[in-house]
């Protein structure tokens, strides 16, 4: 496996009435395409922020961060903004659905913002996504129409639709049920399965452990980085399923 | 105690918010006193009762000839003023500039000839003296007159002997027999009360002369039926006298109307309702912005709102907690823009009685009044319904359960984006309605600002008077008065030259070799009959001649045509001694050419070029009228200029009525020049005025906006929108806004065009009304682009992960 993500001592300090504190500091890390990450740690020690600075939507203080082989910690912003709409897929906590628009709409949002795709082949996309998740039935309903498990899988769906090289998901449980967020956590699974990376934050020990790799934050610092056994023995009994 | 407590959180969060606070009692003030300066001005112009005792009831009488505002025939009124059972007070009088001589010198009052009874009618008596009774106005009768208290003071010094004074009016030794009480000027703006002689009154039917009528209505009787009666009365009288002078058949209908609306021929319902209309515009606009701060912030308290609610606070302790902030701001800006207008007012009552020579109407006072304090009251009370009511009713409405839930903030902000868009676009209609029909006064204003006249009045006096058509009823009579004035006048050393100008109006012509299938496709030509070189007043002779006295009645009529005529309707040709039909006074007239003169500006060139109309000057020794304008030019520096016309005058015929005293000829110009300079300066700043509201509001809303949609904002960063992006979001749905406003603002200005094409008769050309639309839309467009660029931008700069996390 390549590496899709370095982080090369990154630091985020944020300036609040003069008083100034670091949320990351000097994190050095590195994920390879195809992992799936789990992020946990205290409130208020940095996760959010970490899964920021991955998904460009913020720039790092200090330090390097690499994706794919590229050097984006410098980028302008609107070459984040075109890496975002290519690269990456969000899952907020709070699905972060634009209300105003449809299912599809939302589903639809990123390639819209890319440019050269018809609205044909924005649309056929966004529908198979929608198929994938299970929500092509609701595709025009508005999200205040939808259950919150609904509303988070066009939010993984919306995720999706662009093939973005890592889906980062903050928190994507937080607001579901124990039913939903079980369904949520076996599409994470099967993403990751077929090949998807994944970097979550979670504060959920259980959830945590369904990752392959587990990276815990604490004061803006990494203090553990570990590969879940659990995770791995689930992935071989699920390879031995499939080869019978 | 509750009230008291939501007063002070109120109070304590405007002080929180210094610019939020100054920038809305800014708005609400510029909206209140517009409205409110307004609403004083015109009701004290036009509606107040005379500051008379029962001024309420007294009426003046208007003539409507054909639907055309005139006013009572002397034999009219001879024949009904005894027959009216619905009356209990009718009377006429005139006015004339008098001139009082002083030594070698003199001065113009405005005066009023009057009859027995008018004094009684304006419920004022002298101070010294006694009133006109009706042997005054016998013929023969001893001159005497009532003056001012002004007059006694200046004159007289406030002599108690002024009774056994005399004053020289008009050429003539007059008693002096009363003083009318300080302030007195009834029926406008007189200042000298002479008696109107029976014989005046009583001249001839075919008599030209108008006067001006005053009456009050007997109690149980209502306005309708008096006017009816009176209708029915003077038209059987009209008929009668039409068939024994041979005189035009004309439909007379008779209104009683208020003195102050009989000044404005009736049109002031109309322009009180037009101005008010304009001005309540503004106040609208205010409010809305007004409004929309205070939404704004009622939304940024949405989630206290409904905490409070959650707790079981009951809507109307929701409504009125919110309300406290509008109530105290529209209060505030209530209070300050009645001060603001009661200082504009005492300005105006100061600047208008000092701008205006006569000092105005005797009914003109601004100042702060009763009716302007209610008028505040209701005005503010209006803002708080649609500033501070309407949006704390909103957002005590909300649904409690939505906004307490987590990630549902779309629902509300949905509601609100809505509601932003509407205002949004509301303004847009109505600042862009204001400024189009700005645009229409303000060109008016600067065109007539500007004007080429194509004379030329430097060192040149005028003065307008009628010739005594009971003492000279023949043209021929009146021919001889006029050359003998003129030739005394020429007399004079300091007079370069004289011309007496009458005029026509606009004739139909025919000219030679033409077919014409109606009157309609007749050329309708300027005409005036003159007597004098047209060089007195700058107008110069290109080719031919000038009139001269051998151009009289019973020779061959000739004309003196403008170049422009001779271009448009002989280009290339020789037209001296060319021949066209005019038709005067009912009758063709065959007239020759004799000169060509240089073009002058007339009403219908008005708004085009001096050459877009033409001009006939006829013989006024051919064509006889007994009213005259007279034009004299005097060497420069010349002093005494106005007393060379009385001196000539009095040694004419002291019994020449003057109607409007000698002033220079330009006076009325630069009189003009100044009103319209005035209200090209009103035009601009009231439109500079909503034009700012309009950017503070749709800054304010599209910021209000922005700010409820910073959420949205962070979610399409975060999947890859870019700034141009978002700002293309932003302006598209901007411009959305602006063209439906625009589009609703140009479809009524389009309805207006028509109305008011046709109203003027075409003074404007077509293209006129799309210069200014497109002006308007360019205009209106920048700033209210620029208004929603500003904070799109300042959105778009915030990093997506602090959008995502903006509450």
């Amino acid at each position: 496996m390549s590496v899709l993500i370095t982080l090369e001592k990154v630091s985020k300090t944020f300036l609040t009435d003069e008083i100034e504190t670091r949320a990351i500091n000097e994190i050095s890390l590195a994920i390879e395409q195809g992992e799936y990450v789990a992020l946990s740690g205290q409130s208020g020690c940095g996760k959010s922020t970490l899964l920021s600075l991955l998904g460009l939507l913020d720039s790092p203080s200090t330090g390097q961060y690499t994706l794919a082989g590229k050097v984006v910690s410098t980028l302008t912003r609107n070459q984040r903004a075109e890496i975002r709409s290519k690269e990456i897929g969000f899952v907020f906590q709070s699905f972060n659905l634009i209300s105003d628009l449809t299912v599809l709409e939302n589903v639809m949002l990123p390639l819209t913002y890319q440019s050269g795709l018809t609205k044909k082949v924005i649309e056929d996309k966004a529908n198979a996504v929608l198929e994938k998740v299970q929500m092509g039935h609701r595709k025009n309903h508005f999200p205040s129409q939808l259950s919150g498990g609904q509303q988070q899988r066009v939010a993984v769906a919306r995720a999706l639709v662009n093939d973005p090289k890592i889906i980062l998901a903050d928190e994507p449980t937080g607001n579901l049920d124990s039913t939903n967020a079980e369904a949520v956590l076996q599409l994470f699974e099967q993403l990751h399965r077929e090949g998807a990376t994944i970097c979550m934050v979670t504060h959920d020990a259980a959830s945590a452990q369904r990752a392959s790799r587990r990276l815990e934050m604490f004061d803006g610092r990494l203090i553990k980085d570990s590969a879940n056994q659990q995770q791995t023995t689930n992935n071989v009994q699920a390879i031995d399923v499939a080869v019978g | 105690m509750f009230t008291w407590l939501d007063f002070k959180y109120a109070l304590r969060l405007l002080f929180n918010a210094p610019k939020f606070t100054a920038m809305t009692l800014g708005v609400l003030i510029g909206g209140l006193s517009i409205s409110l300066f307004t609403f004083s001005f015109l009701y004290s112009t036009v509606y107040k009762p005379l500051p008379i005792t029962d001024g309420d009831t007294a009426k003046a009488v208007a003539v409507f000839e054909n639907g055309k505002y005139r006013y009572l025939r002397g034999f009219e009124y001879l024949q009904i003023k005894d027959s009216l059972s619905s009356l209990a007070e009718f009377g006429v009088y005139d006015n004339a500039d008098v001139r009082v001589t002083v030594k070698q010198s003199g001065k113009n009052y405005i005066g009023s000839y009057v009859r027995a009874g008018f004094f009684e009618y304006s419920r004022t008596l002298p101070i010294i003296g006694r009133v006109i009774n009706a042997n005054d106005s016998v013929s023969g009768a001893v001159p005497v007159a009532l003056i001012s208290y002004d007059i006694w003071q200046n004159e007289y010094q406030g002599s108690d002997d002024v009774l056994n004074e005399s004053i020289i009016l008009n050429g003539e030794i007059t008693d002096v027999i009363g003083v009318m009480p300080e302030g007195y000027r009834f029926p406008n703006t007189s200042k000298i009360w002479l008696p109107l002689s029976d014989e005046v009154l009583d001249a001839t039917a075919d008599n030209r002369g108008y006067f001006y009528g005053f009456a009050r209505i007997k109690s149980g009787v209502n306005l309708a039926q008096a006017e009816q009666e009176m209708s029915q009365a003077v038209n059987q009288t009209y008929q009668h006298y039409a068939k024994l002078y041979d005189l035009p058949q004309l439909e007379k209908k008779v209104k009683l109307l208020t003195f102050q609306m009989a000044q404005t021929g009736n049109d002031g319902g109309i322009a009180f309702a037009f101005l008010m209309s304009v001005s309540m515009l503004i106040l609208l606009l205010a409010c809305i912005n007004v409004g929309n701060l205070l939404l704004a912030r009622s939304i940024e308290r949405q989630k206290e709102t409904a905490v409070r609610a959650a707790l079981g606070a009951k809507t109307y302790r929701l409504v009125s907690q919110l309300m406290w902030e509008g109530i105290i701001i529209a209060s505030v800006g209530g209070v300050l823009s009645v001060l603001l207008v009661g200082a504009a007012l005492d300005y105006t009552e100061v600047a208008i009685h000092s701008w205006l020579p006569s000092g105005g109407s005797f009914w003109w006072h601004y100042g702060m009044d009763g009716v302007t304090l209610l008028m505040a009251v209701v005005f503010t009370l209006i803002t708080i319904l649609l500033s501070a009511f309407l949006p704390a009713w909103r957002s005590a409405h909300q649904d409690v359960n939505a906004t307490l839930r987590d990630g549902t903030r779309g629902a509300q902000s949905k509601k609100s984006g809505r509601i932003s868009r509407f205002l949004v676009t509301a303004q847009v209609f109505l600042v862009a309605t204001l400024m189009l029909i700005g645009s229409i006064s303000g060109y008016i204003a600067h065109k007539l600002i500007n004007i080429e006249m194509g004379d030329d009045y430097q060192n040149v006096m005028s003065v307008r008077f009628t010739i005594p058509a009971n003492k000279y009823p023949e043209s021929q009579q009146q021919i001889a008065l006029l050359q003998s004035l003129m030739s005394k006048l020429s007399q004079n050393p300091s007079l370069v030259g004289v011309i007496s100008h009458n005029w026509i109006g606009e004739s139909r012509v025919m000219l030679d070799g033409r077919e014409y299938l109606s009157d309609d496709d007749k050329p309708l030509i300027d005409t005036v009959a003159i007597v004098g070189n047209t060089e007195t007043i700058g107008i110069d002779l290109v080719a031919g001649r000038q009139f001269t006295h051998l151009d009289k009645i019973d020779r061959q009529k000739v004309a003196i045509i403008s170049q422009s005529m001779a271009q448009r309707y002989w280009p290339g040709e020789s037209v001296l001694g060319k021949h066209f039909s005019v038709n005067v006074n009912d009758k063709n007239e065959e007239v020759f050419i004799v000169g060509i003169v240089s073009n002058r500006m007339n009403p219908r060139s008005m708004f085009g070029k001096i050459s877009d109309a033409d001009e006939i000057y006829l013989s006024g020794l051919q064509f006889a009228d007994p009213f005259q304008i007279l034009l004299y030019k005097v060497l420069p520096n010349s002093q005494d200029a106005d007393e060379i016309f009385y001196q000539a005058m009095f040694a004419t015929d002291r019994n020449i009525e003057i109607v409007y005293a000698v002033q220079e000829a330009s006076a009325n110009r630069n009189k003009m020049r100044e009103s319209m300079n005035l209200m090209s300066n009103i035009t601009f700043g009231t439109g500079f005025f909503a034009l700012l509201l309009a950017m503070v509001g749709i800054y304010g809303l599209t910021a209000n906006s922005v700010a409820q949609r910073t959420h949205e904002v962070g979610i399409r960063r975060a999947v890859g929108a870019t700034d141009q992006a978002i700002l293309k979001m932003f302006l598209k749905q901007g411009a959305k806004q602006l063209i439906v406003g625009l589009g609703l603002a140009l479809l009524l200005f389009s309805l207006i065009s028509v109305v008011f094409h046709s109203f003027t008769e075409g003074i404007f050309p077509v293209y006129f009304y799309f210069t200014q639309a497109i002006s308007v839309v360019v205009g209106l467009s920048v700033v209210v682009m620029f208004a929603i660029y500003m904070p799109s931008k300042r959105a778009v700069k915030m990093e997506p992960s602090t959008a995502l996390r903006y509450e």
